[in-house]
Protein backbone atom coordinates (compact mmCIF):
# COMPACT_ATOMS: atom_id res chain seq x y z
CA UNK A 1 0.00 0.00 0.00
CA UNK A 2 3.19 2.34 0.33
CA UNK A 3 2.21 2.97 -3.52
CA UNK A 4 -0.90 5.28 -2.44
CA UNK A 5 2.02 7.74 -0.38
CA UNK A 6 4.28 10.34 -1.26
CA UNK A 7 3.81 10.33 -5.15
CA UNK A 8 0.69 12.45 -5.19
CA UNK A 9 3.14 15.31 -7.13
CA UNK A 10 4.11 12.88 -9.40
CA UNK A 11 1.07 11.88 -10.59
CA UNK A 12 0.06 14.92 -11.38
CA UNK A 13 3.29 15.73 -13.62
CA UNK A 14 2.73 12.31 -15.24
CA UNK A 15 -1.07 12.37 -16.18
CA UNK A 16 -0.39 15.99 -17.37
CA UNK A 17 2.05 14.83 -19.76
CA UNK A 18 -0.42 12.02 -21.05
CA UNK A 19 -3.49 14.83 -20.90
CA UNK A 20 -5.78 13.67 -23.81
CA UNK A 21 -4.46 11.06 -26.22
CA UNK A 22 -2.92 8.16 -24.33
CA UNK A 23 -6.40 6.89 -23.46
CA UNK A 24 -7.72 6.65 -26.80
CA UNK A 25 -6.59 3.30 -27.58
CA UNK A 26 -9.28 2.86 -30.13
CA UNK A 27 -10.78 5.13 -32.65
CA UNK A 28 -13.93 7.28 -30.59
CA UNK A 29 -16.14 6.55 -33.56
CA UNK A 30 -19.77 7.76 -32.98
CA UNK A 31 -20.56 4.02 -33.46
CA UNK A 32 -18.11 2.57 -31.81
CA UNK A 33 -14.89 0.68 -31.73
CA UNK A 34 -14.74 -0.07 -35.44
CA UNK A 35 -15.89 -4.09 -36.35
CA UNK A 36 -12.88 -6.95 -36.63
CA UNK A 37 -11.01 -4.62 -34.13
CA UNK A 38 -9.72 -7.41 -32.03
CA UNK A 39 -9.64 -7.22 -27.73
CA UNK A 40 -6.90 -8.99 -26.17
CA UNK A 41 -6.30 -9.54 -22.44
CA UNK A 42 -3.44 -10.46 -20.35
CA UNK A 43 -2.72 -9.70 -17.12
CA UNK A 44 0.73 -10.05 -15.13
CA UNK A 45 1.61 -10.62 -11.82
CA UNK A 46 5.04 -10.17 -9.94
CA UNK A 47 5.90 -11.60 -6.65
CA UNK A 48 8.94 -11.99 -4.37
CA UNK A 49 9.57 -15.71 -4.07
CA UNK A 50 12.80 -17.54 -2.85
CA UNK A 51 14.82 -16.90 -5.68
CA UNK A 52 13.69 -13.04 -6.19
CA UNK A 53 11.40 -11.26 -8.06
CA UNK A 54 9.17 -13.27 -10.42
CA UNK A 55 6.82 -12.01 -13.25
CA UNK A 56 4.20 -14.62 -14.25
CA UNK A 57 1.93 -13.57 -17.32
CA UNK A 58 -1.70 -15.20 -17.62
CA UNK A 59 -3.52 -16.46 -20.39
CA UNK A 60 -4.08 -14.16 -23.15
CA UNK A 61 -7.80 -13.81 -24.07
CA UNK A 62 -9.17 -12.43 -27.23
CA UNK A 63 -11.95 -11.34 -28.21
CA UNK A 64 -13.44 -9.48 -31.87
CA UNK A 65 -16.02 -7.25 -31.80
CA UNK A 66 -18.96 -7.89 -33.50
CA UNK A 67 -20.42 -5.20 -36.83
CA UNK A 68 -23.16 -2.91 -35.75
CA UNK A 69 -25.56 -2.59 -38.30
CA UNK A 70 -27.34 0.47 -37.82
CA UNK A 71 -28.47 3.81 -40.29
CA UNK A 72 -30.13 6.72 -39.79
CA UNK A 73 -31.51 9.13 -42.23
CA UNK A 74 -32.37 13.01 -41.99
CA UNK A 75 -33.90 15.40 -44.15
CA UNK A 76 -31.28 17.94 -45.36
CA UNK A 77 -33.94 20.62 -46.53
CA UNK A 78 -34.71 23.26 -43.96
CA UNK A 79 -38.13 23.71 -44.75
CA UNK A 80 -40.80 22.68 -47.63
CA UNK A 81 -39.13 22.68 -51.00
CA UNK A 82 -41.39 24.97 -53.30
CA UNK A 83 -42.75 23.27 -55.99
CA UNK A 84 -45.07 24.58 -59.45
CA UNK A 85 -47.88 22.09 -60.26
CA UNK A 86 -46.71 19.78 -62.77
CA UNK A 87 -43.08 20.71 -62.80
CA UNK A 88 -40.75 17.91 -62.85
CA UNK A 89 -37.19 16.57 -61.36
CA UNK A 90 -38.23 18.92 -57.85
CA UNK A 91 -35.66 17.94 -55.52
CA UNK A 92 -35.82 16.87 -51.99
CA UNK A 93 -32.02 16.14 -50.30
CA UNK A 94 -31.43 13.70 -47.22
CA UNK A 95 -28.61 12.92 -45.34
CA UNK A 96 -27.57 8.72 -45.11
CA UNK A 97 -25.38 8.17 -42.04
CA UNK A 98 -23.83 4.62 -41.49
CA UNK A 99 -24.35 5.16 -37.88
CA UNK A 100 -22.88 1.06 -37.13
CA UNK A 101 -19.16 0.43 -36.59
CA UNK A 102 -18.03 -1.65 -39.93
CA UNK A 103 -18.15 -0.69 -43.76
CA UNK A 104 -21.44 -1.26 -45.43
CA UNK A 105 -23.61 -1.04 -48.43
CA UNK A 106 -27.16 0.42 -48.09
CA UNK A 107 -29.88 -0.01 -50.24
CA UNK A 108 -31.94 2.64 -50.85
CA UNK A 109 -35.82 2.71 -51.73
CA UNK A 110 -38.15 5.71 -52.69
CA UNK A 111 -41.86 6.21 -51.73
CA UNK A 112 -44.07 9.23 -52.73
CA UNK A 113 -47.85 7.70 -52.29
CA UNK A 114 -48.18 7.81 -48.38
CA UNK A 115 -50.67 9.28 -46.06
CA UNK A 116 -50.21 12.73 -43.92
CA UNK A 117 -50.57 15.03 -47.06
CA UNK A 118 -52.68 16.53 -50.08
CA UNK A 119 -50.96 14.73 -53.13
CA UNK A 120 -48.88 12.08 -53.76
CA UNK A 121 -45.27 13.38 -56.00
CA UNK A 122 -44.30 10.92 -58.63
CA UNK A 123 -40.72 9.89 -57.60
CA UNK A 124 -38.72 9.66 -60.83
CA UNK A 125 -35.40 8.60 -59.34
CA UNK A 126 -32.94 8.76 -56.32
CA UNK A 127 -29.89 10.46 -57.37
CA UNK A 128 -26.61 9.79 -55.49
CA UNK A 129 -24.61 13.38 -54.49
CA UNK A 130 -21.24 11.64 -56.21
CA UNK A 131 -19.33 14.95 -56.07
CA UNK A 132 -20.11 15.25 -52.34
CA UNK A 133 -21.20 19.19 -52.59
CA UNK A 134 -25.02 18.91 -51.37
CA UNK A 135 -26.72 19.94 -53.96
CA UNK A 136 -27.73 18.06 -56.95
CA UNK A 137 -26.05 18.47 -60.28
CA UNK A 138 -27.39 16.72 -63.61
CA UNK A 139 -25.26 14.81 -64.97
CA UNK A 140 -22.66 14.70 -62.84
CA UNK A 141 -24.61 13.13 -59.58
CA UNK A 142 -25.17 10.02 -60.84
CA UNK A 143 -28.74 7.75 -60.93
CA UNK A 144 -29.15 4.86 -57.81
CA UNK A 145 -29.46 1.71 -59.07
CA UNK A 146 -30.73 -0.71 -56.06
CA UNK A 147 -27.91 -3.29 -56.47
CA UNK A 148 -25.95 -1.89 -58.89
CA UNK A 149 -24.36 0.88 -56.69
CA UNK A 150 -25.98 0.65 -53.51
CA UNK A 151 -23.39 3.39 -51.79
CA UNK A 152 -20.91 2.06 -49.19
CA UNK A 153 -20.25 3.65 -46.35
CA UNK A 154 -17.27 4.05 -43.77
CA UNK A 155 -18.64 4.43 -39.74
CA UNK A 156 -19.80 7.15 -39.38
CA UNK A 157 -19.89 8.41 -42.86
CA UNK A 158 -22.62 10.05 -44.79
CA UNK A 159 -23.95 10.41 -48.31
CA UNK A 160 -26.48 12.84 -49.14
CA UNK A 161 -29.30 11.19 -51.64
CA UNK A 162 -31.84 13.08 -53.40
CA UNK A 163 -35.07 12.34 -54.57
CA UNK A 164 -36.59 13.87 -58.01
CA UNK A 165 -40.01 13.78 -58.34
CA UNK A 166 -42.72 14.85 -60.68
CA UNK A 167 -45.58 17.26 -58.90
CA UNK A 168 -49.22 16.96 -60.53
CA UNK A 169 -50.51 18.89 -62.22
CA UNK A 170 -53.40 19.25 -60.36
CA UNK A 171 -52.15 20.23 -57.36
CA UNK A 172 -53.63 23.69 -55.72
CA UNK A 173 -51.57 26.85 -54.28
CA UNK A 174 -50.48 25.68 -50.83
CA UNK A 175 -50.72 22.15 -51.30
CA UNK A 176 -48.23 19.53 -49.65
CA UNK A 177 -46.82 16.22 -50.66
CA UNK A 178 -44.89 14.08 -48.79
CA UNK A 179 -41.60 11.53 -50.16
CA UNK A 180 -40.04 9.56 -48.35
CA UNK A 181 -36.38 7.88 -48.67
CA UNK A 182 -35.42 4.75 -46.88
CA UNK A 183 -32.22 3.00 -46.55
CA UNK A 184 -31.41 -0.46 -45.18
CA UNK A 185 -28.24 -2.18 -44.56
CA UNK A 186 -27.01 -4.63 -47.00
CA UNK A 187 -25.89 -7.34 -44.69
CA UNK A 188 -29.71 -7.96 -43.54
CA UNK A 189 -32.27 -5.97 -41.01
CA UNK A 190 -34.24 -7.13 -38.01
CA UNK A 191 -34.86 -6.57 -34.67
CA UNK A 192 -32.27 -5.02 -32.82
CA UNK A 193 -29.96 -8.07 -31.79
CA UNK A 194 -30.81 -10.40 -34.53
CA UNK A 195 -27.39 -11.65 -35.56
CA UNK A 196 -25.75 -12.81 -38.83
CA UNK A 197 -22.92 -15.17 -38.11
CA UNK A 198 -20.08 -14.70 -39.44
CA UNK A 199 -20.91 -11.75 -41.79
CA UNK A 200 -19.88 -9.13 -39.80
CA UNK A 201 -16.87 -6.78 -41.31
CA UNK A 202 -13.76 -8.22 -40.39
CA UNK A 203 -14.87 -11.45 -39.94
CA UNK A 204 -17.30 -11.46 -37.31
CA UNK A 205 -20.84 -11.28 -36.72
CA UNK A 206 -23.27 -9.19 -37.93
CA UNK A 207 -25.81 -7.54 -35.54
CA UNK A 208 -28.83 -5.40 -35.74
CA UNK A 209 -28.40 -2.16 -33.59
CA UNK A 210 -31.44 -0.02 -32.22
CA UNK A 211 -31.91 1.42 -36.03
CA UNK A 212 -33.24 -2.11 -36.49
CA UNK A 213 -30.41 -1.39 -39.53
CA UNK A 214 -32.80 0.63 -41.81
CA UNK A 215 -33.99 3.99 -41.24
CA UNK A 216 -36.66 6.31 -43.68
CA UNK A 217 -37.29 9.93 -43.24
CA UNK A 218 -39.87 12.41 -45.28
CA UNK A 219 -39.29 15.36 -47.62
CA UNK A 220 -42.10 17.76 -48.56
CA UNK A 221 -43.11 19.24 -51.13
CA UNK A 222 -45.47 22.64 -51.21
CA UNK A 223 -46.94 23.67 -54.06
CA UNK A 224 -46.55 27.61 -54.71
CA UNK A 225 -48.76 28.52 -57.20
CA UNK A 226 -49.31 32.00 -58.81
CA UNK A 227 -51.90 33.15 -61.42
CA UNK A 228 -51.43 36.54 -62.88
CA UNK A 229 -54.29 38.55 -63.97
CA UNK A 230 -54.53 41.64 -66.69
CA UNK A 231 -56.84 44.49 -66.95
CA UNK A 232 -56.22 47.18 -69.44
CA UNK A 233 -57.72 50.41 -69.22
CA UNK A 234 -57.53 53.66 -71.75
CA UNK A 235 -58.41 57.44 -71.09
CA UNK A 236 -58.86 59.49 -73.79
CA UNK A 237 -58.53 63.30 -73.92
CA UNK A 238 -59.56 65.20 -76.96
CA UNK A 239 -57.90 68.39 -78.23
CA UNK A 240 -60.74 70.29 -77.30
CA UNK A 241 -60.79 68.90 -73.43
CA UNK A 242 -63.47 66.80 -73.80
CA UNK A 243 -63.24 62.32 -73.42
CA UNK A 244 -63.99 61.89 -77.33
CA UNK A 245 -62.15 59.69 -79.50
CA UNK A 246 -61.69 61.91 -82.43
CA UNK A 247 -58.41 62.02 -84.71
CA UNK A 248 -56.06 64.22 -82.53
CA UNK A 249 -57.51 62.97 -79.47
CA UNK A 250 -54.60 61.38 -77.38
CA UNK A 251 -55.01 58.07 -75.46
CA UNK A 252 -53.36 56.56 -72.42
CA UNK A 253 -53.51 53.00 -72.15
CA UNK A 254 -52.48 51.54 -68.53
CA UNK A 255 -51.36 47.50 -68.67
CA UNK A 256 -51.97 46.45 -64.99
CA UNK A 257 -50.48 42.65 -63.90
CA UNK A 258 -51.61 41.71 -60.96
CA UNK A 259 -49.80 38.32 -59.30
CA UNK A 260 -52.00 36.01 -57.08
CA UNK A 261 -51.30 33.17 -54.71
CA UNK A 262 -48.04 31.65 -52.61
CA UNK A 263 -46.24 31.54 -56.01
CA UNK A 264 -43.66 33.84 -57.80
CA UNK A 265 -44.30 33.36 -62.04
CA UNK A 266 -40.95 33.70 -63.45
CA UNK A 267 -39.97 36.14 -66.57
CA UNK A 268 -43.43 37.56 -67.11
CA UNK A 269 -43.95 40.03 -70.10
CA UNK A 270 -46.23 41.78 -71.19
CA UNK A 271 -46.86 42.95 -75.13
CA UNK A 272 -49.82 44.89 -76.53
CA UNK A 273 -49.98 45.79 -80.04
CA UNK A 274 -50.60 49.39 -81.32
CA UNK A 275 -54.32 49.58 -82.25
CA UNK A 276 -54.75 50.11 -86.31
CA UNK A 277 -55.65 53.92 -86.34
CA UNK A 278 -53.36 55.50 -83.91
CA UNK A 279 -49.79 55.84 -83.79
CA UNK A 280 -47.65 55.53 -80.79
CA UNK A 281 -46.90 58.73 -79.05
CA UNK A 282 -42.72 58.61 -78.83
CA UNK A 283 -41.64 58.37 -75.01
CA UNK A 284 -44.53 57.82 -73.47
CA UNK A 285 -43.63 54.27 -72.20
CA UNK A 286 -43.44 54.00 -68.93
CA UNK A 287 -43.01 50.88 -66.03
CA UNK A 288 -43.72 51.73 -62.03
CA UNK A 289 -44.36 55.10 -63.68
CA UNK A 290 -40.75 55.57 -64.72
CA UNK A 291 -39.98 56.10 -68.26
CA UNK A 292 -38.22 53.34 -70.50
CA UNK A 293 -36.80 54.31 -73.68
CA UNK A 294 -38.51 53.38 -76.90
CA UNK A 295 -35.10 51.92 -78.22
CA UNK A 296 -34.57 48.19 -77.92
CA UNK A 297 -31.72 48.66 -74.93
CA UNK A 298 -30.42 47.82 -71.66
CA UNK A 299 -34.19 48.80 -70.24
CA UNK A 300 -37.02 46.68 -69.84
CA UNK A 301 -39.52 47.52 -72.44
CA UNK A 302 -39.02 49.05 -75.91
CA UNK A 303 -41.67 49.95 -79.00
CA UNK A 304 -40.74 46.71 -81.62
CA UNK A 305 -42.77 44.99 -84.50
CA UNK A 306 -45.72 47.72 -84.03
CA UNK A 307 -46.72 47.07 -80.51
CA UNK A 308 -45.24 47.74 -77.14
CA UNK A 309 -43.02 44.92 -75.07
CA UNK A 310 -41.92 45.31 -71.22
CA UNK A 311 -40.13 42.36 -69.63
CA UNK A 312 -41.36 42.21 -66.04
CA UNK A 313 -39.22 39.59 -64.61
CA UNK A 314 -40.10 37.47 -61.72
CA UNK A 315 -43.31 39.00 -60.00
CA UNK A 316 -44.31 37.19 -56.43
CA UNK A 317 -47.74 36.71 -55.66
CA UNK A 318 -49.61 39.83 -53.90
CA UNK A 319 -47.59 41.96 -56.41
CA UNK A 320 -48.67 44.43 -59.13
CA UNK A 321 -46.57 45.90 -61.92
CA UNK A 322 -48.08 49.05 -64.23
CA UNK A 323 -47.45 49.73 -67.91
CA UNK A 324 -48.45 53.04 -69.76
CA UNK A 325 -47.81 54.56 -73.23
CA UNK A 326 -50.16 56.48 -74.87
CA UNK A 327 -51.31 56.68 -78.57
CA UNK A 328 -52.93 59.27 -80.91
CA UNK A 329 -55.63 58.85 -83.31
CA UNK A 330 -54.69 59.01 -86.35
CA UNK B 1 33.99 -37.90 -6.45
CA UNK B 2 31.12 -36.77 -3.67
CA UNK B 3 31.85 -33.22 -4.70
CA UNK B 4 30.78 -34.41 -7.80
CA UNK B 5 27.81 -35.93 -6.75
CA UNK B 6 26.69 -32.52 -4.82
CA UNK B 7 27.75 -30.54 -7.90
CA UNK B 8 25.32 -32.70 -10.25
CA UNK B 9 22.88 -32.54 -7.64
CA UNK B 10 22.97 -28.72 -7.35
CA UNK B 11 22.76 -28.47 -11.70
CA UNK B 12 19.57 -30.91 -11.23
CA UNK B 13 17.74 -29.04 -8.56
CA UNK B 14 18.71 -25.57 -9.60
CA UNK B 15 16.41 -25.50 -12.41
CA UNK B 16 13.30 -27.28 -9.69
CA UNK B 17 14.16 -24.55 -7.70
CA UNK B 18 13.44 -21.98 -10.18
CA UNK B 19 10.50 -23.91 -11.16
CA UNK B 20 8.86 -23.79 -7.45
CA UNK B 21 9.41 -19.42 -7.23
CA UNK B 22 7.69 -19.36 -10.28
CA UNK B 23 4.53 -21.62 -8.64
CA UNK B 24 1.99 -18.64 -8.46
CA UNK B 25 -0.67 -19.07 -11.71
CA UNK B 26 -2.66 -16.63 -13.12
CA UNK B 27 -5.29 -16.96 -15.35
CA UNK B 28 -7.71 -14.39 -17.55
CA UNK B 29 -10.97 -14.86 -18.21
CA UNK B 30 -13.62 -12.52 -20.03
CA UNK B 31 -17.51 -12.29 -20.11
CA UNK B 32 -20.41 -10.47 -21.30
CA UNK B 33 -22.95 -9.20 -18.76
CA UNK B 34 -26.24 -9.41 -20.30
CA UNK B 35 -29.76 -8.78 -18.86
CA UNK B 36 -31.92 -11.37 -19.57
CA UNK B 37 -35.46 -11.40 -18.88
CA UNK B 38 -36.73 -14.90 -16.53
CA UNK B 39 -39.89 -15.11 -14.88
CA UNK B 40 -40.67 -11.79 -15.51
CA UNK B 41 -37.63 -10.28 -13.23
CA UNK B 42 -34.60 -8.98 -14.92
CA UNK B 43 -31.69 -10.75 -13.88
CA UNK B 44 -27.72 -9.86 -15.16
CA UNK B 45 -25.95 -12.87 -15.99
CA UNK B 46 -22.22 -12.91 -17.40
CA UNK B 47 -22.14 -15.11 -20.56
CA UNK B 48 -19.31 -16.45 -22.88
CA UNK B 49 -18.31 -13.52 -25.54
CA UNK B 50 -19.97 -15.06 -27.97
CA UNK B 51 -21.08 -11.16 -29.62
CA UNK B 52 -19.05 -8.52 -28.64
CA UNK B 53 -20.58 -4.71 -30.02
CA UNK B 54 -19.37 -1.72 -28.87
CA UNK B 55 -21.39 -0.60 -25.93
CA UNK B 56 -21.20 -4.29 -24.12
CA UNK B 57 -20.24 -4.64 -20.65
CA UNK B 58 -17.42 -6.68 -19.95
CA UNK B 59 -16.04 -8.57 -16.59
CA UNK B 60 -12.47 -9.36 -16.52
CA UNK B 61 -11.52 -11.78 -14.16
CA UNK B 62 -7.85 -12.94 -12.79
CA UNK B 63 -7.62 -15.80 -10.96
CA UNK B 64 -4.57 -16.71 -8.72
CA UNK B 65 -2.88 -19.27 -7.41
CA UNK B 66 0.34 -20.12 -5.01
CA UNK B 67 0.76 -23.24 -5.97
CA UNK B 68 4.38 -23.35 -4.40
CA UNK B 69 5.20 -24.40 -0.85
CA UNK B 70 6.61 -20.89 -0.20
CA UNK B 71 4.74 -17.49 -0.10
CA UNK B 72 4.29 -15.16 -2.65
CA UNK B 73 5.08 -11.64 -1.17
CA UNK B 74 5.01 -7.87 -2.50
CA UNK B 75 2.59 -9.52 -4.77
CA UNK B 76 0.96 -7.74 -8.01
CA UNK B 77 -1.24 -7.94 -10.23
CA UNK B 78 -1.13 -5.39 -13.33
CA UNK B 79 -3.87 -5.23 -15.97
CA UNK B 80 -3.37 -3.65 -19.52
CA UNK B 81 -6.47 -1.97 -20.52
CA UNK B 82 -7.39 -3.43 -23.96
CA UNK B 83 -7.60 -0.44 -26.23
CA UNK B 84 -10.94 -0.73 -27.32
CA UNK B 85 -12.22 -0.98 -23.52
CA UNK B 86 -13.03 1.52 -21.75
CA UNK B 87 -12.50 1.03 -17.92
CA UNK B 88 -15.62 1.21 -15.35
CA UNK B 89 -14.56 0.20 -12.15
CA UNK B 90 -13.14 -2.88 -9.85
CA UNK B 91 -15.01 -4.22 -7.28
CA UNK B 92 -11.53 -4.71 -5.22
CA UNK B 93 -10.95 -2.06 -2.77
CA UNK B 94 -7.08 -2.46 -3.64
CA UNK B 95 -7.64 -1.56 -6.53
CA UNK B 96 -5.98 1.32 -7.73
CA UNK B 97 -4.95 2.93 -11.69
CA UNK B 98 -3.10 4.79 -14.06
CA UNK B 99 -3.89 6.70 -16.97
CA UNK B 100 -0.89 7.38 -18.82
CA UNK B 101 0.46 3.98 -19.55
CA UNK B 102 1.39 2.54 -16.06
CA UNK B 103 3.89 5.14 -15.02
CA UNK B 104 1.74 6.70 -11.96
CA UNK B 105 -0.68 5.46 -10.36
CA UNK B 106 -3.15 6.38 -7.59
CA UNK B 107 -7.10 5.94 -7.10
CA UNK B 108 -9.30 7.21 -9.84
CA UNK B 109 -10.32 10.24 -7.56
CA UNK B 110 -6.39 11.67 -7.01
CA UNK B 111 -5.69 11.32 -10.81
CA UNK B 112 -6.05 14.70 -12.85
CA UNK B 113 -5.69 14.64 -16.53
CA UNK B 114 -4.48 18.60 -18.21
CA UNK B 115 -6.68 18.96 -21.29
CA UNK B 116 -4.51 20.27 -24.46
CA UNK B 117 -6.16 23.13 -23.89
CA UNK B 118 -4.49 24.11 -20.20
CA UNK B 119 -7.45 23.06 -18.52
CA UNK B 120 -7.15 20.52 -15.55
CA UNK B 121 -10.21 17.98 -14.78
CA UNK B 122 -10.08 14.93 -12.82
CA UNK B 123 -9.92 11.79 -14.55
CA UNK B 124 -12.66 9.82 -15.72
CA UNK B 125 -12.50 6.19 -15.87
CA UNK B 126 -12.25 5.75 -19.21
CA UNK B 127 -8.73 7.80 -19.26
CA UNK B 128 -7.33 4.28 -17.59
CA UNK B 129 -4.85 2.31 -19.03
CA UNK B 130 -3.65 0.17 -16.59
CA UNK B 131 -5.51 -1.20 -13.15
CA UNK B 132 -3.76 -3.00 -10.65
CA UNK B 133 -4.25 -4.45 -7.48
CA UNK B 134 -0.54 -4.74 -4.80
CA UNK B 135 -1.34 -6.60 -1.93
CA UNK B 136 0.01 -5.69 1.74
CA UNK B 137 -0.50 -9.45 3.11
CA UNK B 138 1.82 -12.38 1.28
CA UNK B 139 -0.22 -15.09 -0.58
CA UNK B 140 0.42 -18.36 1.37
CA UNK B 141 1.20 -21.54 0.07
CA UNK B 142 -1.67 -23.25 -1.65
CA UNK B 143 -3.80 -19.98 -1.46
CA UNK B 144 -5.01 -18.04 -3.85
CA UNK B 145 -7.86 -15.55 -4.79
CA UNK B 146 -9.82 -13.81 -7.59
CA UNK B 147 -9.93 -10.10 -8.92
CA UNK B 148 -12.11 -8.34 -11.73
CA UNK B 149 -12.64 -5.31 -13.01
CA UNK B 150 -15.62 -4.04 -15.58
CA UNK B 151 -14.83 -2.27 -19.01
CA UNK B 152 -17.41 -1.16 -21.63
CA UNK B 153 -16.26 -1.85 -25.81
CA UNK B 154 -15.55 1.66 -26.68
Amino acid sequence: MQHFNGVGARIFAFAALAGGGFAMGAPAWAGGTTAGTRIDNRATASYDGPGGTVTVPSNTVSLTVDELLDVTIVSADPGDVQAAPGSTDRVLAFTVTNTGNGDENFVLASAGTLGGDDFDPAVTSIILDNNANGSYDAGIDTVYAAGSNDPQLAPDQSITVFLLSTIPGGAADGNRGRAQLSAEAGTGTGAPGASFAGQGQGGGNAIVGTTGADADASGFYAVTAATVGFVKSAVVADPFGGASAVPGSVITYSLVAAVDGSGTLGNLAVADPIPAGSSYRPGTLTLQGAALSDATDGDAGELASGGIAVRLGNVAGGQVRTVTFQVQVD
Amino acid sequence: MMKHLVLALAALIAPAAAHAANDVALTSAVFVEKTVQANGQQRIVLEPPKLVVPGDKLVFMLAYTNKGATPATDFVVTNPLPGAVAYQSSPDQAAIVSIDGGRSWGTLARLKVKESDGTVRGARPEDVTHVRWTFAKAIPAGQGGKLSFRGIVR
